[in-house]
């Protein structure tokens, strides 16, 4: 079993990560970011973001909602922001199950709506996201609850047999069975415990990289 | 001897008893997307679903293009619903850039996304008509939802790929006598929506053929995590118009068809009452909408996210569909993820065809509101 | 300028035009009058104005034309003119393929659409002939695999079993192909060739969709052939006879659907089955099982599949007004033939022409066909109906539909007729009759 495996998620600051992230992005292109930089100035665009920071008062439901999560768990989960109808907590893929089962349990949410996954080549991972919501609770009919967790991403991935892989939770809401196998094929995120982990939208004599990783470039682009 | 299959590889075995039926990607009552049923007798023993004949990585697209770009291409997975599948997109895009939208353009918005809803419907009802072997069935609607057609080109330009919710509002304003002409069809359209309601609906053959098929249950409906018409008429109360109201939903006045029986009829029945409310929603927002002003808020030109990402969701024809974009101080998005309906509806298939009747398969596939494109994205 | 004949000079076109006439003349006298002797000397030919026809006496037809009357009246009694025209293949199709075209336009008006509309002009009337041809032109593709004798015969077996169903129904009073004396068991026979014929090229055509219609076609042919039979009984114990012009002719008074509605309903509905159509299309229903025991058929393998199929449709309306609706029965409205025509003959100017032969038909039998055609295509119209009005059932359904409710109503029609036979009634010697 290779390092990458045990290797922790880094908590940080989330404006932090994400200013990390857009750097080591721009690297990451065919284009350097010195190049990328010139590329903007000369188009006679600039790089700042367009969006003025406003900061928005925390609702207070959606509070309560994070509160109770992080009471139980503590520095199991971080809570990465809290919004008008939005949640996003971040876990380690080993408790991803209990905080699932706590969120169906405790927090009433009954159904996935999308599992997405997002790859972080420059920091090695994949984050897989569950987007959670509720039909049963009348509270609950206009919030989301986004479940994140980042599993180790290997340059070489041989889906399936390498150490991109996370428990599924296909237990805990039974919605996610497609959405997990669409990840699967798609990043090569394979979800432990999935009774039926085949391809779904690729055809069967696919023998490329996973097509969403964002070393697998589409043609002319 | 056996040898180590590598994951996501599987064996079959065969069994003299039970025959395996490809249906599609070439057959009549298919679409893009391949059924493997086997079939016991005249009962399906098992049904495993093998979509992605029209996987077009619309997601992947979309990490290479533009916010602006993006519009065209991400509205082919459901042409005949382009607007329903761009308004969350919009939505997003409007969070993430921080754009307010005049309050003229958010009213033409859903009534561009009403009109869309009723296209898609009117299709759907079309192809189930026919999957029935009901032949006026599919010429009705077929000839009504040109009246639509109609509407939105006039609107938009377009018969079919309108493209026409933009983020920051609408592409142009309506033309002159919109709203006249849009009364006058609603209300011939809802005249024949009752003669549909005499042919098709209260047909003793046809209720004798879908009444008690394919139940789901409230529960069940819950687990599998289904959506948009298969839900609600599986008794649950959700439609994100009235869970989560966007744009100007809250205002206007409509209700939530539910039924609960769950069975075959009832999925065919829902989006067909839906249709009679998204005609009071566009009465109502005709009505409602201030006659003039803006309808755009201009963009920057290549305009840039911040280091956000955001989750919006609205109800279309076939469900909720959710965008989930994330942004990294870029022109182009750095993710999008479409959560669609009919791939969220795709997992009820083999829980609802197993153990059904062969000749229930058209009823219970076309049923569930599925369209194979805008699950393959 | 047109282009398509640049080189063109009268002088050639009217001599090419000299050179056709002298080989037609050549070719005529040499090969075609000699096969045309041959064959006068081989047939038997009529005697007129007693005078056996010779050959050489039947070649006076070139000086006076009047004479080919007497050959073509005598001709229209042979069998050969019966089986391929009048009652028999000819006529059926004709009127097979006047079903087709009305019923599309039929549906389409039905449907809020137009239909054919310009093929031929008016109403694209020749749309049928149009896609007759693009049929006869197709490439047939046979299945790797499939039984290829059985799969080639098997359109052939069942235009020839229409045919055979065809042959036995009377449409006017003599005329009708085969006249036995057990005609509606020679009928239910025929009847029983169809699911036979479904299943075999199912099974040969070696395909799982053809193999479940097969299945189903047999299926519910059976399931609807009791009932079907059993629906007939009651016209057959107040008839009194099998033979399918003896029914006919007892309904010259009143029709059999008078007394026997039930029979009539179970028999329409066992129509609606054994033809395969709306809402009993489930052999063929293109949205479960592609095309049903038909997938596999291609160009014109199909088109007599289909030929058959509206033989089939003529067959049992045709059926249906024979048994219950009095056949060629009813008031005398054809105007009978001039009088003088035959006994003065036509007087154009300074000439008199005589038709030794006419009346061709006599107005029995045109009054009888007319009442025959009209009855037929109003059935013909009634059957085609429920294709716009339902949706398709399921099989367990139309099986509950076959084995219980119509074979119920078929016994009920039965009892209505002996009751109607034993209470002296109706039938042989009864009080109506």
């Amino acid at each position: 079993m290779s390092s990458g495996t045990e290797k922790d998620i880094e908590v940080k600051d989330t404006t932090e990560e994400h200013s990390d992230n857009s750097e080591n992005t721009a690297k990451s292109d065919s284009m350097s970011k010195g190049e990328a930089k010139k590329f903007y100035e000369e188009k006679g665009l600039d790089l700042s973001p367009d969006v003025p920071v406003k900061p928005k008062p925390v609702p207070i439901f959606e509070k309560s909602l994070a509160d109770k999560i992080s009471s139980k768990f503590g520095d199991k989960i971080r809570v990465d922001y809290v919004r008008a109808d939005r949640i996003r907590v971040t876990t380690k893929r080993e408790d991803i199950v209990d905080v699932a089962k706590f969120i169906r349990d405790e927090l009433k949410y009954d159904h996935a709506e999308s599992v997405s996954g997002v790859d972080y080549p420059d920091s090695s991972e994949i984050e897989v996201i569950y987007h959670l919501g509720s039909y049963t609770d009348e509270k609950l009919g206009r919030q989301i609850f986004a479940l994140a967790t980042r599993v180790p991403r290997e340059d070489i991935p041989n889906p399936g047999s390498d150490t991109t892989r996370t428990p599924s939770l296909r237990d805990v809401f039974y919605s996610v069975e497609f959405h997990e196998r669409e990840c699967f094929e798609m990043f090569g995120v394979y979800f432990e415990g999935h009774p039926d982990m085949r391809r779904l939208l690729l055809p069967e004599d696919w023998a490329d990289i996973p097509p969403f990783r964002k070393d697998f470039k589409i043609k002319g682009r | 001897m056996t040898t180590q299959l590598p994951p996501g590889m599987h064996l079959e075995t065969v069994d003299d008893k039970i025959m395996t039926l490809n249906v599609g990607p070439q057959h009549p009552g298919s679409g893009h997307m391949r059924l493997i049923i086997k079939v016991d007798g005249d009962y399906i023993v098992s049904c495993d679903p093998d979509p992605g004949y029209v996987h077009r990585g619309e997601e992947k697209m979309a990490e290479y293009r533009n916010y602006i770009q993006n519009i065209p291409h991400l509205e082919r997975p459901v042409i005949h619903d382009s607007s329903n599948i761009l308004y969350p997109y919009c939505l997003g895009v409007e969070e993430l850039l921080g754009i307010e939208v005049p309050e003229r353009a958010k009213y033409i918005r859903v009534i561009a996304a009403e009109l869309n809803r009723c296209i898609y419907i009117l299709y759907w009802l079309a192809i189930y008509g026919i999957f029935l072997g009901h032949s006026t069935m599919f010429m009705w609607p077929a000839g009504d939802r040109e009246l639509f057609i109609d509407l939105l080109e006039a609107m938009s330009g377009a018969r079919v790929t309108h493209a026409y919710l933009v983020p920051g509002g609408v592409r142009n304003d309506l033309p002159s006598n919109f709203e006249e002409r849009c009364l006058r069809q609603v209300e011939y359209f809802e005249k024949r929506l009752k003669e549909y309601e005499a042919i098709f609906y209260q047909n003793p053959l046809l209720k004798a053929r879908t009444e008690g098929s394919g139940i789901l249950s409230r529960t069940d409906a819950i687990r599998l995590g289904t959506t948009g018409s298969v839900l609600r008429a599986s008794g649950v109360d959700f439609d994100v118009r009235k869970k989560e109201p966007y744009d100007v939903y809250e205002n206007l006045d409509f209700q939530t068809i539910v039924m609960k029986e769950g069975d075959s009829y009832a999925r065919s029945r829902v989006p067909y009452l839906e249709m009679f409310e998204s005609c009071r929603i566009i009465r109502d927002a005709l009505k409602k909408m201030p006659k003039s002003g803006s309808v755009r808020t201009k963009l920057k030109p290549n305009p840039k996210g911040g280091n956000d990402e955001v989750y919006r969701r609205v109800e279309s024809g076939r469900g909720a569909i959710g965008y989930y974009i994330v942004s990294n101080n870029r022109p182009e998005p750095y993710r999008v993820k479409i959560s669609v309906g009919s791939f969220r509806n795709l997992i009820c298939m083999p829980y609802l065809l197993k153990g059904e009747k062969l000749g229930n398969m058209p009823a219970v596939y076309w049923g569930l509101n599925y369209w194979p494109v805008e699950a393959d994205r | 300028m047109s282009t398509i004949a640049p080189q063109f000079r009268l002088s050639r076109f009217i001599g090419s035009l000299f050179d056709l006439i002298f080989w037609v003349i050549l070719i005529f006298s040499l090969v075609g009058l000699p096969i045309v002797f041959i064959v006068l000397f081989y047939i038997k030919l009529p005697v007129i104005n007693n005078q056996l026809m010779t050959p050489y006496l039947a070649m006076t037809w070139m000086a006076d034309p009047s004479r080919t009357l007497p050959i073509v009246k005598s001709f229209m009694h042979t069998t050969i003119f019966k089986v391929m025209a009048f009652p028999g293949f000819g006529f059926a199709a004709l009127l097979a393929a006047a079903t087709i075209f009305v019923e599309r336009k039929f549906l389409a008006k039905m449907q809020l659409r137009v239909g054919p509309l310009y093929c031929g002009k008016i109403e694209g009337i020749l749309q049928l002939m149009g896609d007759g041809f693009k049929l006869m032109s197709k490439e047939i593709i046979i299945p790797a695999k499939a039984d290829k004798p059985i799969f080639w015969l098997g359109p052939l077996l069942f235009v020839g079993a229409a045919g055979a169903f065809v042959s036995l129904i009377p449409v006017a009073p003599g005329w009708v192909v085969a006249n036995p004396n057990v005609g509606l068991l020679a009928v239910f026979a025929v009847i029983g060739f169809f699911p036979i014929i479904a299943v075999l090229t199912a099974w040969a055509a070696n395909s799982k969709w053809t193999f479940i219609g097969g299945l189903r076609a047999l299926h519910q042919m059976v399931a609807f052939e009791i009932p079907l039979i059993l629906s007939l009984l009651g016209v057959v114990i107040l008839s009194g006879s099998l033979n399918l012009s003896q029914i006919v002719e007892s309904q010259e008074h009143f029709w059999w659907i008078a007394f026997l509605p039930i029979g009539a309903i179970v028999f329409f509905i066992t129509i609606l089955a054994e033809l395969e159509r709306v809402p009993f299309d489930l052999p063929e229903a293109e949205s479960e099982i592609v095309a049903g025991w038909l997938t596999e058929f291609s160009g014109m393998m199909y088109g007599l599949i289909q030929l058959g199929t509206y033989l089939k449709l003529y067959a049992f309306a045709g059926l249906f007004v024979v048994l219950f609706l009095g056949g060629w029965n009813g008031p005398m409205v054809w105007p009978p033939f001039p009088q003088d025509i035959i006994t003065q003959g036509i007087t154009i100017g300074p000439v008199t022409a005589k038709f030794p032969g006419l009346p061709l038909f006599d107005q029995d039998m045109l009054n009888g066909t007319l009442w025959f055609v009209i009855k037929t295509v109003g059935v013909i119209l009634l059957i085609l109906l429920p294709r716009g009005v339902f949706p398709r059932v399921r099989i367990d359904m139309i099986l509950h539909t076959g084995w219980y409710k119509l074979i119920g109503l078929a016994f009920i029609n039965i009892f209505i007729a002996l009751g109607l036979l034993y209470a002296g009634v109706l039938g042989p010697g009864g009080l109506l009759q």
